[in-house]
């Protein structure tokens, strides 16, 4: 704090701290802020946090109940499954399957699917309205249908329904770039750097890309609750992650067989992902309403 | 933000709440009619696990395809009795056999109806001729329907009964005589068993006219307590009473399996109703269904087992060694405690304990992990040699659930040092290529049609179940064929059980397959259910099943 | 106007063959015998496969081939289910329809809770009762719902034993097929006990519809109320506030009436998400629609009834969605561009 602060009623904060001061008033984004990086941090750390493997297989412990019902255990805090797996450790190997592919996945599909917008953007005539009516129709399918078609050629697994759940989200991002650039482009600082002569790529890297972050991260947060519903769907399906593999989705479906026995099998992986989603969601609606708010002050 | 706090007087607190209250007032009036299900008594919806192959039990001797033919749509000359197992009359009244042993005479049973259908009408009654076609069609290849469905007819080839049988002779339209090559102590309870189905020649020949051969395991016309009358793949078979059955008539006007092939979905939709009775419940779920007041469970020693056969035809499974030193890294008492929920017996042997030919002195290979690495060193595997186990994708009484075995065994067999890959398809494909032989290792198992030992040994072991797709192990061994076909040759139990016993000890030294459990079969089904009894010998019989 | 139908009607045909053209490239992209992936005829003799070239024109030039893949398709000549051996056109028929009942249910419910919902929160802007229905419907579009309808299952059925959890009406009545519609089929049908059939059917439809309504229930408050706030904050209805208007007049006569404009176009981008989640449910209430049919196909590496039923699919969204595009022009040819709304 060495900055002096002598004309502090002048203090204007940039856009970005802007949006942060408008994000702090919103309590409840806040707390899915908070929510967000918990589970980032089990995530992270899980190999160090969890208490056992996640395939580790205990004959002599089958379907333990959670320490908090009568006969349960605090060796295995939240219970164990049909083959005598520690559930606690399962649910945190499961988001960070779930929840560590998902945000590798928008990361790429945001790479992809800028390249390919600001292309679509910064061009115009024919190239732009192929891109463009190709995006429509890629669009208005179903992502899961475009992932089943995917998984039906290539097979099921992890790695297919990764390649189906990214080509699927690309398109919304092409499409937001699309859009943004264009708008952009008739800006004037635009056609300052544009006068300058400046050539589009130029153009697109040096003066629209910076302006770009906020859209980008909010429809990342976007992209990334489409990315966890579907990796866990496609895995619930039994199209995505198979058998053994500590996935949310996967186990969801495996827990059903002892449904009625073990409710907890169930109730704690789906609880996860719905923990997650949560959190996503309310971080991207609190950074949607402070850019919005942002906007209009 | 604009604020038109102004507005907020259009709409009162109390006057939503009013809003709100009539609305699940409108809600909830409807409930009572649509909580409570109304009475459904006119059918028995039955929860079975797969899709039937055909309605022909002669071409498959999967349980589902036998479930849902072969006690609900036929009938065959004789019949086990559920509670002694002795052969009691069926089609045929009556029956003698000729001193030397060869030759069979029966007497049938008139005024029998086949069903009449939309798609057939009967103008006569059963009759000699019916049998003769039935049993032609998988006993002599040059038969006009033999080689309809691809001229393979499991049962009947894994127990040699087309090369047993030397001719089948109509008397008379009533009285029919079958003459044997040798005799053989097990013919009539074969005869009784779920396969020796007796199906109409009638209906035959009027397909062959219309060229329509093959519809005739598809639209099956039988004698049976129930006929045909829709099948839709992968959701339901629908059966109609036959009103003109020959035996009790008292079942209900319709009959349906309820096609699911998750067992928890099958106990789920127990417990709502959704089902009567449920193939095939899973031994996890046993309890549930003890506890539960709505659901009776009933409980049999099962003539079954369940076992990890090695495929013998492929390197370095032919090695007795290898095969041994994997058996040694299982810890089958683990297995049975985490698959079958103690509701199973370790076995020793291919035949269960209820069987004759069981030896209970026999011993067993016991769980040795260290043993096993030093025997497949012997046996030049190194470690980090990769196998794959097939795994059923079904449930059945002789295993539960093998691909979740198949994943502990994979955790074994990693502490010697053997990667496993697990493998399973769709049943039906599963058993398609499992017959082409390119698994290293299964884990299936088989459920006995009668209670002759025989049952056990020549369709899972002999030289001759390799082509008709029971020998999962492809191991042919002279010596044991042998042993099991002198068995047969006598009567006495004392004299068969000096072959079997032998036959016994070569499987034990040899291992063509790992033996697992002998599991109790169980039946589970709803309290209001009346007449619903397990048939200990073979597929489920809903044949005088009623509701209250 | 006509320019503007003719234009969509052209997209419509264009994407449409695009994808018809995908449909025939899968033939070749599926693993196995591009004649059975055509036909439906697993694993073809050699006597079958030099008919079925013919019959597909095999021999000729691949557009060719294409073209008479066409005429098939509009035939409804689609080939056989590996699986199953039944015509896939007889398939899609039946299955289709009853994943249309279930979604059309479904939004509808949506609609009836949503937008009185939407209307409220906008109505108590920045109140309590805005935060309560904010905080739900977070909680109802973050729930995924395949888990939902486990808990529904769970609940209702297994626990309290209200509701059926399988298929669409009890296997033991048999309600002949008209309309493919259960609900109308039973009341157009004369089956004894029509009332108790009936009931059993919407008993079978409870679950199902609840699970699927819950996200799109959610979705279509949030929008409600920005768009209500957004009118109400808009120049013209200052503009009648500042005239004298009563609060009732101005809220009935111009804040409802514009602020559900933006609901339509929305109709159009979540029709995919509920058809998506429609075919996950689907799967779990046993559902005899498109999505089980489909999934259980890829079980069974059905690949005709996969590559028909994705066109099938396909089809009726593109349709769809282009049906409202189409009509919102016509209702306000202003509009170049249909605006996406935000929630």
């Amino acid at each position: 704090m060495s900055r002096s602060e002598l004309y502090q009623e002048e203090f204007h904060p940039s856009p970005l701290q802007h949006t942060w001061l408008e994000f702090k008033e919103n309590h409840i984004a806040v707390g899915g802020l908070c929510c967000f990086i918990f589970i980032l941090t089990i995530v992270l750390f899980c190999n160090i946090l969890a208490p056992f493997d996640p395939l580790l297989q205990k004959t002599d412990a089958i379907l333990i109940p959670p320490a908090w019902e009568p006969n349960g255990s605090i060796v295995n805090v939240f219970g164990t499954d049909a083959l005598g797996r520690d559930l606690l450790s399962r649910v945190m190997y499961g988001c960070q399957m779930t929840f560590g592919i998902s945000i590798i996945l928008v990361l790429v599909a945001m790479l992809v699917g800028v390249s390919v917008g600001a292309v679509a953007g910064m061009s115009r005539g024919v190239r732009s309205s192929v891109v463009n009516h190709t995006l429509d129709s890629m669009m208005a399918i179903p992502t899961l249908l475009i992932a089943i078609i995917i998984i039906a050629i290539l097979g099921t697994g992890l790695v297919n329904s990764m390649w189906a759940i990214t080509l699927a989200l690309t398109p919304q991002f092409i499409h937001q770039t699309r859009d943004f650039v264009r708008q952009e482009r008739k800006k004037e600082y635009v056609r300052a750097a544009k006068l300058d002569g400046a050539p589009p790529t130029q153009i697109f890297i040096r003066s629209i890309l910076p302006n770009m972050g906020e859209v980008l991260v909010v429809q990342g947060t976007l992209a990334l609750s489409i990315a966890i519903l579907d990796i866990s769907a496609l895995g619930f399906l039994n199209l995505g992650a198979q058998a053994p593999t500590a996935e949310l989705g996967a186990m969801l479906s495996e827990g059903i067989e002892v449904a009625y026995m073990a409710p907890w099998s169930i109730a704690l992986p789906g609880a996860a992902i719905f923990l997650m989603m949560l959190s996503i969601n309310l971080v991207g609606d609190g950074l949607r309403s402070a850019l919005r708010n942002r906007l209009l002050h | 933000m604009g604020n038109f706090s102004v507005f907020n007087s259009i709409i009162k607190p109390g006057q939503v709440q009013h809003m709100m209250l009539a609305l699940c007032c409108l809600g909830l009036s409807g409930c009572d009619a649509l909580i409570s299900a109304s009475n459904k008594s006119n059918g028995v919806i039955y929860c079975s696990e797969g899709n039937p192959t055909s309605f022909n039990p002669q071409l498959d001797t999967s349980g589902t395809t036998v479930d849902a033919s072969s006690h609900q749509i036929y009938d065959r000359l004789l019949d086990f009795d559920p509670k002694s197992g002795s052969v009691i009359p069926s089609l045929a009244t009556s029956w003698s056999i000729s001193t030397d042993g060869l030759l069979y005479t029966f007497q049938l049973r008139k005024d029998v109806a086949f069903h009449h259908t939309a798609y057939f009408s009967p103008s006569r009654t059963f009759n000699a001729e019916d049998v003769i076609f039935s049993f032609d069609r998988w006993r002599l290849p040059n038969s006009a329907y033999h080689g309809i469905a691809g001229g393979i007819y499991p049962y009947a080839d894994s127990l040699g009964l087309a090369n047993l049988i030397e001719k089948v002779e109509r008397v008379n339209a009533y009285r029919l005589e079958i003459t044997l090559k040798q005799p053989q102590s097990s013919f009539l309870a074969n005869l009784a068993t779920d396969f020796a189905v007796i199906m109409s020649k009638e209906y035959a020949d009027s397909l062959e006219q219309k060229n329509q051969k093959e519809n005739i395991d598809r639209q099956p016309i039988g004698t049976g307590p129930f006929k045909f009358a829709h099948f839709r793949q992968d959701s339901f078979i629908r059966y109609k009473r036959h009103d003109e059955y020959w035996g009790e008539n008292k079942q209900t006007e319709q009959l349906i399996f309820d096609i699911t092939p998750s067992s928890s979905l099958r106990l789920a939709k127990l417990i709502t109703g959704e089902c009567d009775a449920m193939a095939l419940p899973a031994h996890s779920e046993l309890d549930v269904i003890r506890q539960s007041k709505d659901l009776i469970l009933d409980e049999k020693p099962g003539l079954n087992v369940g076992f990890w056969a090695f495929n013998t035809a492929k390197p370095p499974f032919d090695r007795p060694g290898v095969r041994r030193a994997l058996s040694l890294a299982i810890d089958k008492n683990a297995l049975i405690e985490a698959i079958y929920f103690d509701s199973a017996i370790l076995a020793k042997n291919i035949v269960p304990p209820t069987s004759w030919a069981f030896q209970s002195e026999q011993k067993n290979l016991n769980y040795n992990p260290s043993a096993a690495k030093k025997l497949l060193q012997e046996n030049g595997i190194e470690p980090g040699f990769t196998m794959n186990i097939w795994a059923m994708p079904v449930e059945r009484p002789y295993n539960p659930n093998a691909i979740k075995m198949a994943e502990l065994m994979q955790s074994y067999l990693q502490a010697v040092g053997v990667n496993v890959e697990i493998v399973s398809y769709e049943w039906s494909t599963f058993r398609e290529k499992l017959k082409q032989g390119t698994h290293d290792s299964v884990l299936i198992g088989w459920s006995a049609d009668n209670g002759d030992p025989d049952n056990f040994y020549r369709p899972l072991l002999s030289c001759g179940a390799i082509k008709s797709g029971t020998n999962r192990a492809f191991w042919c061994s002279p010596e044991y064929d042998e042993l099991i076909g002198q068995a047969l040759k006598y009567t006495s139990i004392e004299d068969r059980q000096y072959f079997y016993y032998k036959a016994n000890a070569l499987i034990a030294e040899q291992l063509p397959l790992v033996p697992i459990a002998h599991a109790s079969k169980y039946q589970a089904f709803r309290r209001d259910l009346v007449g619903f009894e397990i048939n200990p010998y073979g597929g489920v019989k809903l044949a005088g099943v009623t509701k209250n | 106007m006509l320019r503007v139908v003719l234009r969509f009607t052209n997209l419509v045909v264009l994407t449409l063959l695009a994808l018809s053209f995908f449909s025939f490239v899968l033939i070749y992209l599926f693993p196995g015998e591009p004649l059975a992936n055509l036909s439906g005829i697993p694993n073809p003799s050699p006597q079958e496969i030099e008919q079925l070239q013919h019959l597909y024109h095999r021999d000729s030039v691949f557009i060719v081939q294409y073209w008479y893949y066409l005429i098939d398709l509009f035939s409804g000549n689609w080939g056989l289910s590996f699986s199953s051996g039944l015509s896939l056109s007889s398939e899609v028929a039946r299955t289709l329809p009853a994943s249309i009942e279930l979604s059309t249910y479904a939004l509808l419910l949506s609609f009836i809770v949503g937008l009185p919902l939407g209307f409220l929160a906008g109505l108590r802007h920045h109140k309590t009762t805005d935060y309560a229905l904010l905080s739900v419907s977070v909680l109802g579009y973050s729930i995924p719902v395949f888990w939902l309808a486990m808990l529904l299952i769970l609940g209702f059925s297994l626990q309290l034993g209200w509701f059926p959890l399988s298929g669409r009406i009890s296997l033991l009545y048999e309600v002949p097929r008209i309309s493919g519609f259960i609900l109308l089929d039973i009341l157009w049908s004369d089956i004894e006990n029509k009332s108790d059939v009936f009931i059993d059917a919407v008993r079978h439809l409870i679950l199902p519809t609840l699970s699927i309504a819950a996200f799109t229930t959610t979705i279509i408050l949030r929008i409600m109320r920005r768009s209500f706030i957004e009118t109400m904050n808009s120049d013209y209805v200052q503009a009648a506030v500042a005239r004298g208007l009563t609060s009732r007049q101005v809220i009935w006569k111009h804040a409802i009436r514009n602020s559900l404009m933006p609901i339509l176009p929305l109709l159009g981008m979540q029709f995919t998400t509920l058809l998506t989640n429609a075919m996950i449910v689907e799967v779990i209430f046993s559902w005899p629609g498109i999505g089980n049919w489909l999934i259980q196909a890829i079980y069974q590496r059905d690949y005709p009834a996969i590559r028909v039923g994705m066109l099938a699919v396909a089809t009726l969204v593109v349709i769809f969605t282009m049906t409202i595009d189409l009509f919102l022009r016509l209702v306000d040819p202003k509009k170049s561009k249909v605006e996406r709304v935000a929630i």
